[in-house]
């Protein structure tokens, strides 16, 4: 076992870990944040995306230990019930999502694009979420809302 | 069996000297972490019982570097970090980094997987349907690998034994990949995924030489890369006659490297064999067209 | 007081209201059963038969047992001691069928690879993982079959040792004459068509926590499930504990497509041991152990007689379904509406359908969107087009010329099924508009010219929903309570749940619309056995079907009495509910709700007096069109209403790789009235999607001593973004005269659709080739392997 620290949504915690022990699993589990969601733990699905010094990962393929001292952002950082990141309210207005389970993987991915990429189009939003499995929405009205999160960004730049 | 909850002693090195000392004595117990994107999930799953892990997560090994007329990149080179610097150069169309961009840029998997996978854990995790290994053939690349007893280089197209199988020892650690300059004038890369969701089925990694011939790094097809040199074809790349000839020398080339074609859930082997000709040719009339500019 | 002229709202039927819990699911707040913490949790694994076939010789769990932190290694010999046999979601023997008991944990033989023979409980799920691998299991080895055409041989191994073989039901469906009329035919096709087996691979993998409290002697089980008030009666009657003393508490499900309705083994299970151990127990399924649960997989062998001009005289189809081994959960039956389906929405009154439903040693069928309806749609879809290219006319126009005519409902199939209402031509004439069908057949001429391969397919897709089947759990209608507090805010507690389709956002609508107040006032609660009236849960696209109309009934219950006292306080005799307010429809006064509510609550001996001061009502909606009662040629009817819709997609094939690109891809669909056409066009695009994988690129793979091979989402291939079209998708109302609301179900349709319009697109891209599409998936290996198989068959 041994200890570990992170900085996670701003908040520091410090942590005993096995070193197999998952970064999904301490950020579920010890920080008690679990907006991040488990689905296949071989790194194919997605659901567990977590942002890691600024980019996004995979929390079930890393290791806890390894991200010692690691700044970790998660979907509870993106936006709040009452001020939606504009990416969320995108994904509200066009039904972007039915169960919900792989949205927080798939919001943060979608930000981490629109961040390094403002206006991308449908080939760089296919790109972006190739690593993120949805199987109820049928990936269309996610398209259809990236597309709606680009407009409303760029028209609260003319505003 | 002593049936106790051993875990494994855990190493996160800060230098390369600091990754040999946790190598030393190793045996086939020790894993080697580098991105972790395929390794830790085999553990998690118990396909990988460690007894010791070395996390090179901290080690320093990444980077590209220009040295003595060959590109060396870091094993902790990331797929992302490979494709961030790459607006910055512009560089000949035969520049070995213009390979492994092209690869890098389709890596199954998403955005996650290229922020995290590394070139040289692809490298070393050997899996035949990764897009590495048959880079490293088509650019006649070098793998370095260090111990405490040490630093060698080993050609590529000695490096892969099997699926899975490498010629690294268990002690050592790859710690770049050295990509020699000036041994093409253009590059084309076709991959060949049933759907996006799985592995490569076929992967080409074409290069066209300085004499004019050609030189193909084939992965996905067999259980290693499997190199091939080729005439340019006369006839364009659609000639069924040339085709043939790339089908020939393939088989030709299975029997000489000792190489077994991947017969596999995805794809049986028949059918990698059929496409590997198709696949081979659409990434040379890649490389041919870029060269033309 | 006055009222406002309504606004354009956003919460009455008819309305895209936004999902209600789309902010908790946005911000990672919703609660899904792995996110529930409760104090002293363990966690349990599952210990699986590691051979297709086998008696149990010994369990070894020392080596488990001394791992630090594991409570308890339990073998299926002591749970059978504790434990009754889970009881059938669907009776076969009500069905015809054999059944055999089947237990949480098997103790003497197994029959599938992955089936559960022991469970280990620990403190950590990584402890509980590790002593799983751990438990050795000593085998006696039996021979195994692993294909159902196999098994049906006379020397094939049994499944069953009790069975005489191993036919789980063998039955044959149809009316009329179909050996005369296929005789007098201008032409008779045959042909078989084979489809692979598939899993619904919703992203949350199936989950429960289970706790047995000793003192209060209750047990709760938090879970992601479908069906909670039948795991109840099961829990009940698996482990002795009244039902009365269980509570179910279904949270957010991450999706399920019939995976996670009830009957599966680990339900008793993880409650069994939080029973021995005395401590709250979790299990979250593995995504491996989701691989287990599988569908569709059945080979089809038919002859179709059709005139000169198209019109189609006999049908004649043999199914041979594999059910895998037999299962309480109500998977084992769906290859029975694979047969009833037949022949869809075409008129043919002359058909035999005969069907054998098979064990073999695979893992059982677990429920799946479409219900084995979807497979009959793949074949006839299939047969349509195979008349067509027979007798070289445009699968559009023998389409027109089979379809049932929209002034012919209610229709009776030669199968039995009645279907209500419905405009196939419409829905044709919309499908093949937008997708530019015309334009597309000049491109594939050109492009035939230039020696690349595109292909048009159609299909015709009839989903019969809301179904009911006799004596079983799977019933035709549903309850819905609708409470009204002092405040005038409303807690609709109902029957049906919502795997995150958003059902409880439509019965939201309705019930805001039916007592005209704000969609905020409505609270929902679903899923809960201690607060919702006795239901049946989520299947058969049942849930806005009757989980709506119950919920309306009841709202105007409530109504009644809100505007018995409302008119009492306005003085007047008529009033009308608008906007959260009792209004007089001739003048201007008005009295809000809550006020009203207030005073059917608190004046119950004044201006209240003489009405029961109640605002709440539990009600059951019974759909019509429903009969079992068997008609002279022996057919029900269980399903009350008939969803359609029509799949016109165009692909490019690469004829050197096999690789099939949708090109363009557009669906009209018909599910009756739309309570919310935002999320029904969200369910139908996801099954539209589902469908595609089938087609493509999803397969359970098994290798010969019948382990499932393909593992982990790099091997059993969901669609993922940049594989699927964009979707034109066109809408048809044709309400249901059988429903309360005139809606007809939605979220099943589109997956069998989906799978015959590619089927039959790849077909015609290829036909210069000679290519016969007969199986599924359509991946490229499979379509490499068809074109040789013309140019062989050519040589």
């Amino acid at each position: 076992m041994r200890n570990i620290r992170l900085n996670v949504n701003g908040e520091d915690h410090e942590v005993e870990v096995d070193p197999r022990r998952l970064l999904v699993h301490v950020v579920r589990e010890e920080v008690g944040l679990t907006g991040t969601h488990v689905g296949c733990l071989t790194g194919d699905c997605g659901a567990c995306t977590v942002m890691v010094d600024d980019r996004s990962v995979k929390s079930c393929s890393v290791l806890a230990a390894g991200a010692d001292g690691a700044c970790v952002r998660t979907i509870e950082y993106l936006g709040t019930e009452e001020d939606l990141d504009p990416v969320q309210q995108a994904f509200l207005d066009e039904f972007a999502f039915q169960c919900g389970y792989c949205l927080p993987g798939m919001l943060l991915t979608v930000r981490e694009l629109l961040d390094a990429e403002p206006d991308p189009d449908d080939a760089a939003i296919l790109q972006a979420i190739s690593g993120n499995l949805c199987r109820c929405t049928g990936y269309g009205p996610i398209v259809r809302a990236v597309r709606a999160a680009v407009r409303s960004t760029r028209g609260g730049e003319g505003s | 069996m002593t049936g106790r909850d051993d875990a494994p002693r855990y190493f996160a090195p800060t230098d390369l000297d600091g990754v040999l000392r946790a190598l030393d004595g190793a045996d086939e117990s020790t894993v080697v972490v580098g991105g972790g994107t395929m390794v830790v999930p085999t553990m998690t799953h118990g396909h990988l019982v460690p007894t010791v892990i070395v996390d090179l997560v901290r080690s320093g090994l990444e980077g590209i570097r220009e040295e003595d007329g060959a590109t060396v990149i870091g094993a902790m080179t990331t797929y992302s970090s490979l494709l961030a610097g790459e607006r910055e150069r512009l560089r000949e169309p035969g520049h070995p980094l213009n390979l492994l961009v092209r690869a890098a840029s389709g890596i199954t998997g998403g955005p996650q997987i290229r922020n995290k996978g590394t070139l040289g854990g692809s490298a070393a995790y050997a899996n035949p349907s990764s897009d590495v290994p048959g880079c490293l053939v088509a650019l006649d690349a070098r793998v370095r690998l260090a111990s405490p007893r040490g630093v060698r280089e080993v050609p590529a197209a000695e490096f892969y034994l099997g699926a899975f199988r490498t010629a690294r020892r268990p002690d050592e650690v790859l710690s770049a990949l050295v990509l020699p300059r000036g041994t093409a004038t253009a590059w084309g890369y076709v991959k060949f995924k049933l759907v996006e969701s799985s592995w490569p089925v076929v992967t080409s990694a074409a290069a066209v030489l300085p004499d004019g011939g050609l030189r193909v790094g084939v992965g996905g097809a067999a259980d290693r890369p499997v190199p091939l040199d080729l005439p340019t074809p006369s006839e364009g790349t659609d000639d069924p006659a040339w085709r043939a000839l790339v089908a020939d020398e393939f088989a030709r080339a299975l029997d000489t490297h000792g190489a077994v074609p991947v017969d596999d859930v995805l794809a049986d082997a028949r059918y990698r064999t059929d496409i590997t000709p198709v696949i081979v040719a659409r990434s040379v009339a890649g490389a041919l067209e870029r060269r033309q500019g | 007081m006055n009222t406002s002229v309504p606004s354009k709202g956003t919460g009455r039927v008819g309305e895209a209201a936004k999902k209600r819990d789309g902010k908790a699911l946005l911000t990672g707040g919703a609660r899904y059963v792995d996110d529930v913490r409760l104090p002293g949790t363990l966690y349990a694994a599952v210990v699986r038969s590691t051979v297709a076939h086998a008696r149990i010789r010994r369990v070894h769990t020392e080596e488990a047992l001394s791992l630090p932190g594991v409570e308890l290694v339990l073998t299926g010999e002591r749970a059978r001691e504790l434990t009754e046999p889970i009881p059938y979601f669907i009776d076969p023997v009500v069905r015809g069928a054999r059944r055999v008991d089947i237990h949480c944990l098997e103790s003497e033989r197994v029959v599938f690879v992955g089936q559960p023979v022991a469970a280990v409980v620990a403190d950590t799920w990584e402890g509980a993982q590790r002593a799983a691998r751990l438990v050795r299991v000593d085998y006696d080895v039996l021979p195994h079959v692993l294909d159902a055409e196999q098994a049906m041989s006379d020397d094939a191994p049994r499944v069953y040792e009790e069975w005489a073989d191993n036919v789980v039901l063998s039955k044959s469906y149809g009316t009329g004459d179909p050996d005369g009329a296929l005789s007098s035919a201008d032409v008779v096709v045959t042909g078989s068509f084979r489809s692979e087996r598939t899993t619904t691979a919703p992203i949350e993998p199936r989950g429960f926590l289970a706790r047995w409290d000793a003192r209060e002697e209750t047990l709760t089980m938090h879970g992601s499930c479908q069906n909670p008030h039948q795991l109840r009666w099961m829990l009940s009657t698996t482990l002795g504990i009244p039902e009365n003393r269980v509570r179910v508490i279904t949270e957010k499900v991450g999706g399920s497509f019939g995976l996670k309705m009830q009957g599966q083994p680990e339900e008793t299970l993880v409650a069994l041991l939080s029973v021995l151990t005395g401590s709250p127990v979790k299990w979250i399924e593995d995504r491996r152990e989701s691989f287990l649960a599988g569908s569709r997989q059945q080979v089809h062998r038919f002859t179709v007689g059709a005139r000169s001009d198209g019109r189609i005289v006999a049908l004649v189809n043999e199914i041979v379904a594999d059910a895998g081994a037999m299962t309480a959960q109500a998977g084992w039956a769906m290859p029975n509406m694979s047969a009833t389906t037949f022949p869809s929405g075409y008129r043919i009154p002359d058909c035999r359908i005969d069907l054998s439903i098979v064990a073999t040693n695979k893992p059982p069928l677990s429920a799946a969107r479409g219900f084995g309806k979807d497979s009959a749609h793949l074949v006839m879809e299939r047969v349509v087009d195979l008349v067509a290219r027979r007798l070289g006319l445009d699968p559009a126009l023998v389409r027109e010329r089979n379809f049932i005519s929209s002034d012919e409902f209610p229709y009776r199939t030669s199968t039995g099924l009645n279907i209500d209402s419905g405009d196939f031509h419409g829905l044709l004439d919309k499908a093949t508009k937008s997708l530019d069908y015309e334009g597309w057949r000049a491109r594939q001429a050109k492009a035939r010219g230039a020696g690349e391969h595109i292909g048009l397919g159609l299909a015709l897709e009839l989903t019969p929903e809301s179904s009911d089947s006799p004596g079983s759990f799977v019933s035709g209608f549903d309850t819905t309570t609708v409470r009204m507090s002092v405040t005038g805010s409303v807690t609709v507690l109902t029957g049906v749940t919502s795997p995150g389709g958003g059902n409880d956002t439509g019965i939201a609508q309705i019930v805001a619309t039916e007592l005209g107040i704000p969609l905020e006032w409505v609270r929902v609660v679903q899923g809960d056995t201690d607060q919702c009236p006795n239901g049946f849960g989520n299947f058969s696209g049942r849930s806005m079907v009757v989980g709506g109309g119950s919920a309306a009934l009841a709202s105007r219950d409530v109504l009644r009495t809100l505007t018995t006292v409302g008119a009492r306080m306005l003085g007047v005799e008529r009033v009308e509910v608008r906007e959260g307010a009792v209004v007089d429809p001739e003048g201007s006064d008005s009295v809000p709700v809550p006020d009203v509510a207030r005073a059917v609550l608190t004046r119950s001996f004044e201006i209240a007096s003489e009405v029961e001061p109640i605002l709440e009502s539990t009600r059951a909606y019974k759909p019509g069109n429903i009969d079992h009662r068997p008609d002279e040629h022996g057919r029900i009817q269980p399903y009350p209403t008939y969803s359609s819709c029509l799949h016109a997609t165009a692909v490019r094939v690469d004829a050197e790789t096999g690789k099939v690109e949708i090109a363009d891809y557009a669906m009209a669909h018909d599910c009756g009235t739309m309570i919310n056409p935002a999320l029904v066009e969200g369910q139908a695009w996801g099954a539209v999607v589902m469908g595609l994988g089938a087609a493509l690129s999803e397969r359970l793979v098994f290798d010969e001593a019948g382990h499932t091979v393909s593992d982990r989402f790099k091997s059993y291939l969901l669609p993922r973004a940049s594989d699927v079209p964009m979707i034109r998708m066109e809408h048809q109302v044709t309400p249901s005269p059988f429903t309360m609301h005139g809606n007809k179900g939605a979220g099943e349709a589109g997956v069998g659709g989906a799978q015959a319009a590619i089927a039959n697109a790849v077909e015609d891209a290829l036909s210069p080739l000679g290519v016969l599409v007969d199986r599924l998936p359509l991946s490229p290996p499979t379509v490499l392997e068809l074109i040789r198989r013309a140019k062989e068959g050519r040589m």
